[in-house]
């Protein structure tokens, strides 16, 4: 295993882009970071793409090569990983893996999705693909509804507040504002999240993430070439996938997630740090409970105080433990294939001290968590000053 | 066959095959030799605990009814 660094990122604005299709924006992502980089695509020796739900979104497959030739990129093995929301994550896990060992010196890990053309209640039902479609789904479970039934569980378990819920919705937005490339830039008060529409009870509307288009990307090398290319290489200190049960109704105890601990686990143990250690952290918050569970997982708060911990501010942007700087997928947006590397771009960014309004003053040690589905799958990434 | 509520939500927002039993309840219910079902519920809100019965099976999915 040889050490690998981010030699350079690349992101679209997101949001709900009715001119734009899939492929352009994975290719204004793919070429930004190309170019951040000093890199030609044919130094590109593969292309790993994630991505949910291309084929039901815009009715496109094959992917990998529809978008790696619109780059320039020719010849290399060109593939697309699906792990529904932690499409991406995935397929940064898998480039390091291939990186680290040696395989390759040169790869662009992208990913990208485009859902807005489809109206909710389609995006809905195509997002349902990530659950088990022979129970839980078929009984008319949406996404919403399957972390709402976590939420509660939570509540019963813990005394989690809907005001706890609130919390996360009205720091993410907060944060999102400072964000030029956010979805929403809209500041929101506790009341308006409190007083919002249900979804699917306890969830309301401000506890939902957002339907968006968008993309991102990253470029890969071992550590040592990549020093030819930036002066500001980000190594990846530890990255591990793991994976769970589709079903909800198949764990022992749904108010957490044995595949975020187990990645959190594999990912602290091959950095060498502890979560005391981590200085801030993207999470994957598609719903505001989801960003509880996570941070009770990664082990930043005991199980069941995480509620609290948002509650009482350790979270914000001047808080103990920063959480979603970038506004999460709650108010940057959740284009779900592009999730989890837009993740490593704002990790990188803040690293590198070149993340603007949204700049953290502890910013040498983060790390970024990518969700699939309930749970199933999960990608935990740590990043840190080369 | 009965069983106690696990977790439950009333769904407000569904997909198009759905909409039409908006708003509904989706319960994950543990029965009697443990091991967990999701369904949907017939008649009366249940929460947490509430024991319920199953009283239908449409199509693969199991429908409960609140027991006294």
């Amino acid at each position: 295993m040889r050490p690998v660094a981010v030699v350079a990122a690349g992101k679209t604005p997101f949001g709900a882009f009715p001119d734009r299709d899939l492929r352009s924006l994975a290719v204004e992502a793919g070429d930004k970071c190309l170019k951040k980089g000093h890199v030609t695509p044919s130094h590109v020796e593969a292309f790993y793409l994630g991505n949910f739900a291309g084929p039901s979104f815009v009715g496109q497959n094959h992917l990998a090569p529809y978008i790696s030739t619109a780059l320039g990129i020719r010849d290399v093995p060109a593939t697309r990983f699906e792990a529904a929301c932690a499409s991406s994550g995935s397929a940064f896990f898998h480039a390091f893996s291939a990186v680290s060992s040696g395989l390759y010196d040169c790869v662009l890990v992208a990913g990208v999705e485009k859902m807005t053309s489809q109206p909710t209640a389609r995006v809905t039902e195509i997002l349902a693909g990530a659950g088990d479609c022979s129970g839980e789904i078929k009984a008319g479970s949406t996404f919403p509804s399957l972390f709402a039934m976590i939420a509660r569980r939570h509540m019963y378990q813990y005394g989690t507040t809907r005001e706890d819920l609130a919390a996360v919705a009205v720091k993410n937005h907060a944060n999102g504002a400072l964000n030029p490339d956010a979805h929403m830039r809209k500041v929101i008060t506790i009341e308006q999240a409190l007083n919002a529409r249900p979804v699917a009870e306890p969830l309301y509307l401000y506890d939902c993430s957002l339907i968006s288009d968008g993309a991102a990307a990253v470029l890969l090398m071992p550590l040592d070439r990549a020093r030819d290319f930036t002066d500001k290489p980000v190594r990846i200190l530890g990255v591990a996938q793991a994976s769970d049960f589709v079903a909800l109704d198949q764990k022992a105890d749904i108010t957490t997630f044995p595949a975020v601990r187990r990645a959190a686990v594999k990912a602290y143990e091959m950095a060498g740090v502890t979560p005391r250690d981590i200085q801030f952290a993207e999470v994957h918050d598609c719903f505001t409970i989801a960003e509880i569970v996570a941070i009770e997982d990664l082990g930043f708060i005991d199980r069941g105080c995480g509620g609290e911990y948002e509650t009482n501010g350790a979270t914000a942007r001047d808080g103990e433990k920063p959480i979603n700087a970038s506004g999460g997928l709650k108010s940057k947006g959740h284009p779900v294939g592009a999730t989890g590397v837009a993740q490593i771009c704002d990790i990188v960014a803040q690293i590198r001290c070149e993340a603007g309004d949204m700049q953290l003053k502890r910013h040498s040690l983060g790390l970024a968590q990518n969700l699939g589905g309930s749970g199933a799958s999960c990608v935990v990434s740590i990043l840190g000053n080369a | 066959m009965t069983g106690s509520v696990y977790t439950e939500t009333v769904v407000h927002l569904a997909p198009e095959a759905f909409a039409a039993d908006v708003p509904y309840q989706v319960v994950i219910v543990t029965l009697e030799d443990g091991t967990r079902t999701t369904g949907r519920i017939l008649g009366d809100r249940v929460a947490i605990d509430d024991r319920v019965e199953q009283v239908e099976m449409r199509d693969g999915v199991p429908f409960f009814r609140k027991l006294p």
